[in-house]
């Protein structure tokens, strides 16, 4: 119990998203051609700095290490929308309760951007628009034929050569990375002579 | 400039330091990559009759206007200049490579880089969007490429790597795409390469030496910015075509290797991750260049050999078994069955895969290091090398083909130690100065059938590479027909099975795909007579065409484009027509044809053509060496055959080149191309309509216009 004269502080709760991004780190073959989907469909043209999912790559690091796979996690407890002073940042119930923002109140304050948990941040810097944008599940993606969002496709998992990236309903277990990087392979991967564990 | 294109090309003179542009629509009708580059060399190179280690060659480095878009394999990034391979006259010549720099390169606003001049002392380039600094490079001298590589990613990023990173007002978390040369370009070595990343590589034409010679160590480049397409949804919507009918199902293919582990089948359904050719032996992921569907290439548990692919990760596997036998290709296993102790056969793979990493940090061409040891290796059985011998040279042959071996080989040759000085000339000018050229060209010990170049395939077989080769400038590297024609029976051959499409429904798919020359069959026929035919003439015209447009200046990869043969469509039937434009206009929003595209490949030939015309180039010189045609090859090659009738996948070998009538066969060719067929040089009834009137001019002025 909070002590009196003390303001207690709530868990900030928004409706759980009705959709989530999970990864397989081993299978993703860094082509990063979801980054260039991404934008496509966002932007209507490929430019890995407004990507909504970012993979970052060493050359020369160990499997499954040398790749890092950047995906907003629609957080069941959201710092980004938590933070964002001008209700830009929001769940969208049009959009199946995805976190997202809208440019037309962001005010470019960028403090989304810092209070996301997870590094590289999942808010993006649009620097052309002087906003901040995010994955929305394709869901508000306006260079594209198909429906997105939750109940509809994303263009990354949608364009993905080896299949490593999924839509899931139910929300990953939060608490560290487990619950959103996953094993995507099966008996095929392996008699390629990959690693299926 | 239209969607596609960065708009501008960066010009860098290094003699005076100056950094200037070029409007990339200046040169739009070459559309991108190796068209642009010919235009410009032709443009700016004003003795093209000069060493490529002079100041005045100039060196292209440019990116097609796919690069950077979403199209399966497109972003291979094309050099060209004068490359001091060749021999005996350094050709103008191309090479080029995959990875990401081409992209970096135009999210920078960069289409392409022109280098002209000599620093006067060692630079790097500094692009980071419109900024781009010379910068001194004495602090990366002398280090090898992965190193320069940290090193500049240090220096751009403030070590700030793996998080967003601020670039003026925008952001980015991509590292910096860097361009180097090793020890061997600065050592000025002829068979120097240009790496990026783990494993790309600008291989044959030796131009890290020319780099060296320009004292330049390295170009850094990255952008923020993007490339507009024309129209994103068909870009999308033709993706999710080439993925839905033809690209391997990693989750349920619909044709799979007969046996676990084969990486050789990926000729078959180009499954990923399978290109390094050895089997896997260690945890590790297939990874692609940017948008590549294939990914090739692997990133290892151990780290080593990340990126390096085919020949880079054969060569260490070159052994001996046992030892003082002829050399042979090993696995790791079989190198452990052939050691007197037991081995760990990870620990032996590990081994090979530290020397793929070493060559590729020295930066030194594997194609010429690999037949130079084989050679030594002869050589040493012979008694004609060794401390004191007709060849001195002090390599521990005793232990030929160890990780110890080949460490010390590599040294010597990035280093120009002892012969490793003349193996850096490349290994027939090295055997010009051993006084053994003449003989080993004439016995086949020395197998440089062409310019100074080694064998890609054996040129009394398949023919198709060595023909373009001898043709051209360079080792062809041009795998349009031999993967299906030769790969398929050979994977069949390996796995002792019946190869998965039979001879006549195989020529019946690529004769129907070669547009504008559809249609013939026996351009498809390798035996005996199929060499020599007016059908052979389409061929090789056909190959270069493409080559020429749709791979080298559009920037398709080799191992994706042409797609004749597809083992994941129901009918094997590949995306060849189709996927070609498809896949140009909704990037690029222009509307041409798969055949308009063949036109400007043919154009661009001619062009180049036209250069190697004024290096000294004519028909007298266009002979294979003596023992293509003297020597009957005994490799197992099988292909298709047309006999009595009927086709079928046959053994060719056994056969040598008839001189004569490959001679009489130039003149087909020749005769197709609208070339001079006394000199082989073009005509102005073939340079002017393809809008060449000036390099007819040129010609003419030279004394070198084709009657």
């Amino acid at each position: 119990m909070a002590e009196v004269g003390t303001a207690e502080k709530r868990p900030f709760t928004a409706p759980l998203s009705e959709g989530y991004l999970v990864v397989d780190r081993k299978k993703c073959s860094g082509c990063i051609s979801c980054m260039l989907a991404c934008s496509l469909v966002h932007e209507g043209k490929t430019d890995l700095s407004l990507s909504r999912i970012q993979i970052v790559q060493n050359p020369w690091g160990c499997f499954p290490e040398d790749i890092a796979l950047a995906i907003c996690r629609q957080c069941v407890n959201p710092k980004c929308v938590e933070a964002c002073p001008t209700e830009a940042l929001h769940v969208d119930a049009a959009n199946g309760n995805t976190r997202t923002v809208d440019g037309s109140l962001c005010d470019g304050c960028q403090v989304c951007i810092d209070a996301c948990p997870y590094k590289p941040s999942r808010m993006i810097w649009h620097h052309e628009k002087g906003v901040a944008v995010k994955c929305d599940l394709c869901g508000r993606a306006p260079h594209w034929i198909e429906k997105g969002g939750p109940k509809g496709k994303q263009a990354c998992v949608e364009i993905c050569p080896m299949r490593a990236i999924k839509l899931v309903k139910e929300a990953p277990e939060q608490e560290g990375d487990a619950g959103y990087e996953v094993n995507l392979r099966n008996e095929h991967w392996g008699w390629l002579g990959f690693p299926t564990d | 400039m239209g969607y596609g294109y960065a708009g501008k090309i960066l010009r860098l003179n290094l003699s005076n330091r100056s950094v200037s542009t070029i409007d990339t629509a200046q040169y739009e009708e070459w559309v991108g990559g190796h068209g642009l580059g010919s235009a410009i060399f032709w443009d700016l190179c004003q003795d093209k009759t000069v060493s490529g280690f002079d100041p005045r060659n100039v060196i292209t480095i440019m990116a097609g206007p796919m690069a950077g878009t979403l199209a399966p394999g497109s972003t291979r990034c094309e050099m060209q200049g004068i490359g001091p391979q060749g021999y005996p006259i350094e050709w103008f010549t191309r090479s080029s490579f995959g990875g990401r720099f081409a992209p970096q390169l135009k999210y920078a606003g960069w289409d392409g880089v022109v280098i002209e001049g000599k620093a006067d002392a060692p630079v790097w380039i500094n692009v980071i969007n419109d900024h781009v600094t010379i910068e001194d490079a004495r602090g990366l001298w002398g280090l090898g490429t992965r190193k320069t590589q940290e090193e500049i990613w240090a220096r751009v990023t403030g070590n700030r790597l793996n998080d967003w990173q601020a670039v003026g007002d925008a952001y980015t978390t991509q590292k910096p795409a860097v361009l180097c040369i090793g020890q061997a370009g600065e050592h000025l070595s002829r068979i120097a390469t240009v790496m990026h990343d783990g494993g790309f590589a600008a291989g044959q034409g030796g131009f890290g030496g020319a780099w060296g010679a320009k004292n330049l160590k390295a170009i850094s480049v990255r952008g923020t910015g993007g490339i507009k397409v024309a129209d994103s949804k068909a870009l999308i919507d033709t993706w999710l075509w080439h993925k839905t009918n033809f690209q391997f199902n990693v989750d349920n293919p619909r044709n799979e290797a007969p046996i676990v582990n084969f990486t050789d089948y990926w000729i078959i359904n180009q499954s990923p991750g399978a290109v390094p050719i050895a089997p896997i032996w260690e945890p590790c992921r297939p990874k692609g260049c940017q948008g590549c569907p294939v990914a090739c290439s692997r990133r290892m548990a151990s780290g080593l050999a990340n990126e390096a692919h085919c020949f880079t990760t054969n060569w260490p596997y070159l052994g001996i078994i046992p030892p003082g036998t002829q050399p042979t290709w090993m696995t790791p296993g079989e190198w452990a069955g052939g050691l007197a102790e037991p081995t760990d056969i990870h620990g032996l793979a590990k081994a090979r895969y530290r020397t793929t990493d070493l060559l590729n940090d020295y930066g030194i061409n594997v194609y010429d290091v690999f037949f130079a040891d084989v050679y030594f290796y002869i050589l040493f059985l012979m008694d004609a090398i060794g401390p004191g011998k007709a060849i001195n040279c002090d390599l521990p042959f005793d232990k030929w083909g160890t990780e110890e071996y080949k460490a010390a080989y590599l040294k010597m040759i990035a280093y120009r130690e002892g012969v490793g000085d003349d193996l850096a000339e490349g290994l027939e000018r090295a055997a010009e100065r051993w006084g053994r050229r003449k003989d080993d060209l004439e016995s086949g010990l020395l197998p440089y059938p062409h310019w100074g170049y080694s064998e890609h395939n054996d040129p009394r077989a398949g023919v198709d590479q060595e023909y373009a080769t001898i043709l051209g400038d360079r080792d062809s590297n041009d795998h349009s027909f031999d993967l299906p024609t030769h790969g398929i029976p050979r994977v069949a051959s390996i796995s002792k099975t019946e190869p998965v499409i039979s001879a006549e429904r195989l020529v019946g798919i690529l004769s129907q795909k070669v547009l504008p020359l559809q249609g013939d069959p026996l351009m498809f026929d390798y035996s005996d007579a199929g060499l020599y035919s007016a059908s052979r003439a389409k061929t090789i015209a056909w190959g270069r065409r493409y080559a020429r447009f749709w791979k080298d200046s559009v920037g398709y990869c080799d191992l994706l484009w042409p797609n004749f043969f597809n083992a994941n469509a129901p009918d094997f039937s590949g995306y060849t027509p189709e996927g070609e434009a498809r896949f140009f206009n909704a990037v690029t929003g222009k509307n041409i044809s798969f055949v308009d595209g063949m036109e400007i490949g043919r154009r661009t030939w001619n062009l180049d053509r036209a250069v190697w015309v004024l290096q000294g180039r004519h028909r007298d010189m266009e002979v294979f060496a003596p023992y293509v045609y003297q020597v009957p090859s005994t490799r197992i090659n099988h292909f298709p055959v047309y006999e009595n009738g009927q086709w079928r996948y046959a053994n060719v070998a056994g056969r040598a080149l008839d001189k004569d009538r490959f001679e009489e066969w130039k003149a087909k060719y020749y005769e197709l191309e609208g070339w001079d067929k006394i000199t082989g040089w073009p005509t102005r009834s073939t340079l002017e309509p393809l809008g060449l009137g000036k390099v007819a001019d040129e010609l003419q002025r030279r004394g070198k216009l084709g009657g």
